[in-house]
């Protein structure tokens, strides 16, 4: 008799999708946290007079971590559910266009599907947003669409890979 | 996965961690940054405008400069002027769509009341409730108020009320959550803009 495959069902991929969306949106931010401090230290280091310069330098610091720790858990709230609906994407598309499980196919599915979303994505917060997804301040644009994407990609195949792993073990 | 968990948890800790610490030491310290007990008691011009459902701070910075030099970058203020002198990039961030002007701009020195002052492109803006020129500046209650100390400098002061929130539940979470501390953040970098401008035209200032 023959034995039948245990299957991925899509709660644990939503899940994980979910927690590895709110993972990414901590990194990012920490590494958001880390920047604007530094870059307002080095402005309040220039301007201020050294006798007044901790009091402005630690509120301002915890100030920022404070605002950035704030945006992150909304944006960790909104990210989870991007996150649990890539990741049964991506696992209904491995199931599909890759039945034999191939690494290297999964890598490639991956990118796809998440250039594939992204694309929905931006479509949909162009239509939102118009005029203010500007390219003209390099650091907004970094900040709101390059980065974020390229950590979406980068999740997007790591996530691919071990979803395909997974699957071919079972 | 259980990593990533780890990470979320430690995380999670390390926020809540900062929130405690803002709210306890550095929240009472950036309201009234910089100003003395009678600065901060001090009737400013456009206290009038502020209703007893606000939270207001008072904040001050010493900058070695006649009123005439400081004066120019108060005036120009606006997205539609010359800029708020603070951390533009964060602004921009927001859309603000925000350029820091280097120069006194002429056609800007006279702002009266009724002008529109624009906080980013297209977005709110507030009225010039008051402006006297070399003493005070105020955007309904946001009042910029110039005071001469010794040897030629002075105290930049400023007071501002914050939005209706003492009756008003999600204006208070908006307020206390995420536009306070930013506030405080582009405030602190305005008044630090105005006086590294300001000193920069000084014989003896940072260049």
């Amino acid at each position: 008799m023959e034995k039948s495959k245990p299957k991925l069902s899509n709660k644990p991929v939503a899940y994980n999708g979910a927690i590895v969306a709110i993972a990414s949106v901590f990194a990012y931010s920490i590494t958001v946290m880390i920047y604007s401090i530094i870059r307002s230290s080095i402005t309040i280091y220039d301007v201020m007079p050294k006798e007044e310069r901790s009091t402005i330098l630690l509120a301002s610091g915890f100030s920022f971590a404070y605002s950035v720790a704030v945006f992150s858990l909304l944006m960790a709230a909104i990210s989870c559910i991007a996150g649990s609906i890539a990741a049964i994407i991506l696992k209904k598309s491995l199931q599909y266009f890759n039945p034999q499980f191939n690494f290297k196919n999964a890598i490639l599915i991956s990118c796809v599907i998440a250039l594939a979303l992204l694309t929905v994505m931006y479509i949909l917060l162009y239509a939102m947003l118009r005029d203010w997804m500007t390219s003209d301040y390099i650091e907004t644009f970094l900040f709101w669409f390059v980065l974020p994407a390229v950590i979406f990609c980068a999740v997007c195949v790591i996530g691919g890979g071990k979803i395909n792993r997974y699957l071919g073990r079972n | 996965m259980y990593r990533i968990k780890r990470f979320i948890k430690h995380t999670f800790i390390f926020y809540a961690f900062i929130a405690l610490l803002y709210w306890i030491f550095i929240r009472p310290v950036h309201m009234n940054w910089g100003a003395t007990a009678a600065e901060i008691k001090m009737k400013l011009p456009g206290d009038e405008h502020i209703s007893l459902n606000r939270i207001v701070s008072t904040r001050a910075i010493n900058i070695h400069a006649q009123k005439e030099k400081i004066w120019p970058w108060i005036a120009q203020t606006g997205q539609n002027r010359g800029g708020f002198n603070s951390y533009y990039w964060l602004e921009n961030l927001f859309g603000a769509k925000m350029v820091n002007a280097d120069i006194a701009h002429p056609d800007w020195q006279n702002p009266q009341p009724g002008d529109t002052v624009y906080y980013g492109k297209n977005e709110g803006y507030g009225l010039v409730s008051l402006a006297k020129p070399n003493e005070y500046y105020s955007l309904g209650g946001w009042t910029f108020y110039l005071q001469s100390s010794h040897a030629g400098n002075t105290r930049l002061i400023v007071r501002y009320p914050s939005m209706e929130v003492k009756q008003n539940k999600f204006n208070a979470i908006y307020y206390h959550g995420l536009f306070e501390p930013l506030h405080f953040i582009m405030e602190s970098g305005m008044m630090m803009g105005i006086k590294q401008r300001a000193e920069r035209d000084q014989p003896n200032g940072k260049e």
